[in-house]
């Protein structure tokens, strides 16, 4: 639809810029000739531009304040499932599903066959799908308030659990130790995260599907979703699978790579460092 | 240059040829009509390779910003997008990240991509240690019809059989040519078999973004150059063709957070990578 468009705006301003140029020939008077050849000439410019930058041409009327807006819609909307995000453009009604690939795995550990391996089951998800398909590797700041109130409750789990055990008579020195070793464990955790700041790294798939409606695209963007989670999972032997809800804001909200808390607390950190 | 860009181009510097060949029915007016018309055809040719170049400036110098979608800005610079959230400025820079040497090379030697590809996960894994701010790094990927691919690949094999053919016909063959068209005969082979042997071939755009965090957006703005800079050398390691991106394809790359599109509307974006 957009390309049909495209293309009529291209031939009118092309045929009007030839159309200019031709009257050239039959005007008898030079300066009008002249005139009539710079807006032949500033024709065929706007003409070629169209192929670029035909979506600005409408936005661009009604442009207020030197600001052109495209759309002063929310650039998603997140579907009533949850498993997909609906956008809605002048080539129709698209939804697109996000698929996570939990891989834990890390080269520095793997023999130069097994590095080669896992580059070329790799390179093997792109083909899973029949339509476009975005694999993304995305490293972000971790939400510490929330990972941190996570290490205390397992912090404070284990050190209930090592009470407990401590208290049971028949204990064995293995299963004491153990709940001690856990105890530290979360302990130096706490210690390390509250140091620095905490990335993450995720890998996602991203399809998307046209449909007629918001629940029709939603629905056959899911499909193919499924479809493509099963196809990782094989060739990778690992569970992937289709991210809902908050989970796929990760992948397409900036503010969700850089946690808004977390930011205010390194930039309060910073100001009281420069302060001292 | 693809076909699209072949008809926008002839049919807009047409009228410029118009006006050249009737240079005499401007007068007086005749030479500056010659400069304006070297003139258009430039700046025809400027859009068409290097768009990126004007637009931005164009968009600077009118101090014109673009809304891309409720909250999200592309300033006048046309480098970034720029997000404001609870009091503070995300700015989305983006990268173009062409893996050319882990894709497949006809000409290179047995052995060598072998070697690069066993080396790319801990190269990547240094780059991830390396990197202490958030970025991604995004593959889109797209397959391309087989059969029309396969027809156009053996085509093209045949167009250079009948160049071969015509030219150890010739008295004296230039054995520097001959060399050269075998070459590009082994290339297409080589993609032929490959297609025979099951691999899907693929169009595929690939590319780093990276957002940057600050209490205004010129805070966010610096903070983005840096990580952006920063990007740009830890991903030498891999031999990437490293470029940032400015001007109208960022404005595609923020909306292919959103959606991926099908058909000629995709194809126009490879091609215009490719």
């Amino acid at each position: 639809m957009a390309l049909k468009s495209q293309m009529l705006l291209f031939i009118v301003f092309a045929g009007a810029s030839m159309v200019c140029a031709v009257l050239t020939y039959t005007v008898g008077n030079s300066l009008l000739a002249f005139l009539l050849g710079v807006l032949a000439l500033i024709l065929a410019v706007v003409a070629f531009s169209t192929k670029y930058y035909m979506y600005l041409y409408i936005p661009a009327m009604r442009m207020k304040n030197k600001n052109i807006a495209i759309s002063s819609a929310e650039p998603y909307l997140l579907s009533p499932s949850g498993t997909s995000i609906i956008t809605s453009d002048e080539n129709g009604t698209y939804a697109s599903s996000f698929i996570t690939i939990p891989i834990y795995k890390s080269g520095t550990e793997m023999s130069d066959q097994e590095r080669l391996d896992i580059a070329r089951l790799f390179s093997r998800i792109l083909t899973v799908s029949k339509s476009t398909i975005k694999i993304s590797s995305q490293l972000y700041i971790v939400n510490k308030d929330k990972y941190i109130a996570k290490i205390r409750n397992k912090l404070d789990e284990s050190e209930s659990k090592l009470r407990s055990v401590l208290q049971q008579a028949g204990s064995g020195t293995q299963i004491t130790d153990r709940a001690k070793g856990e105890v530290t464990m979360w302990h130096n955790l706490l210690n390390n995260i509250s140091a620095s700041k905490s990335e993450a790294l995720i890998t996602y798939a991203m399809v998307s599907a046209n449909g007629g409606n918001e629940e029709e695209a939603s629905s056959i963007a899911y499909q193919h979703a499924e479809e493509v989670a099963s196809g990782i999972s094989a060739i990778l032997g690992i569970s992937a699978y289709v991210a809902d809800g908050e989970e796929i804001l990760n992948f397409i909200e900036p503010d969700r790579m850089i946690p808004v808390e977390t930011v205010n607390e390194l930039i309060h950190q910073k100001t009281v460092e420069e302060g001292i | 240059m693809d076909e699209e860009s072949i008809v926008y181009l002839g049919f807009s510097i047409l009228a410029v040829f118009l006006l050249l060949i009737g240079l005499s029915n401007f007068g007086v007016f005749g030479f500056l009509m010659v400069i304006l018309s070297l003139a258009t055809v430039g700046i025809i040719l400027v859009l068409n390779y290097a768009d990126f170049l004007i637009f931005p400036v164009i968009t600077k110098l009118l101090g014109i910003s673009i809304t891309l979608a409720k909250g999200n800005m592309a300033p006048k610079e046309q480098d970034r997008i720029v997000k404001y959230v609870n009091g503070l400025y995300y700015a989305t820079g983006y990268l173009t990240a062409n893996i050319y040497k882990y894709v497949f090379r006809e000409e290179a030697i047995m052995g060598e991509d072998e070697q690069a590809l066993a080396g790319a996960p801990e190269k990547w894994e240094r780059i991830i240690i390396n990197a202490d701010f958030p970025f991604k790094f995004n593959i889109i990927s797209n397959p391309k019809d087989i059969q029309k691919y396969r027809e156009d690949l053996e085509g093209r094999r045949g167009f250079l059989e009948f160049q071969m053919s015509k030219e150890s016909e010739r008295e004296a063959p230039n054995s520097m040519t001959m060399q050269a068209i075998q070459r590009k005969m082994n290339i297409l082979q080589a993609r032929i078999d490959r297609i025979s042997t099951g691999e899907l071939p693929l169009n595929s755009i690939m590319y780093v973004e990276t957002t940057a965090v600050g209490v205004s957006d010129k805070a966010a703005a610096d903070a983005l150059r840096n990580q952006l800079e920063r990007l740009e050398t830890l991903f030498s390691s891999l031999d990437l063709g490293v470029t940032r991106v400015t001007g109208r394809e960022i404005h595609t790359l923020f909306k292919l957070n959103y959606v991926l599109y099908e058909g000629a509307l995709m194809q126009k974006l490879f091609d215009s990578q490719s």
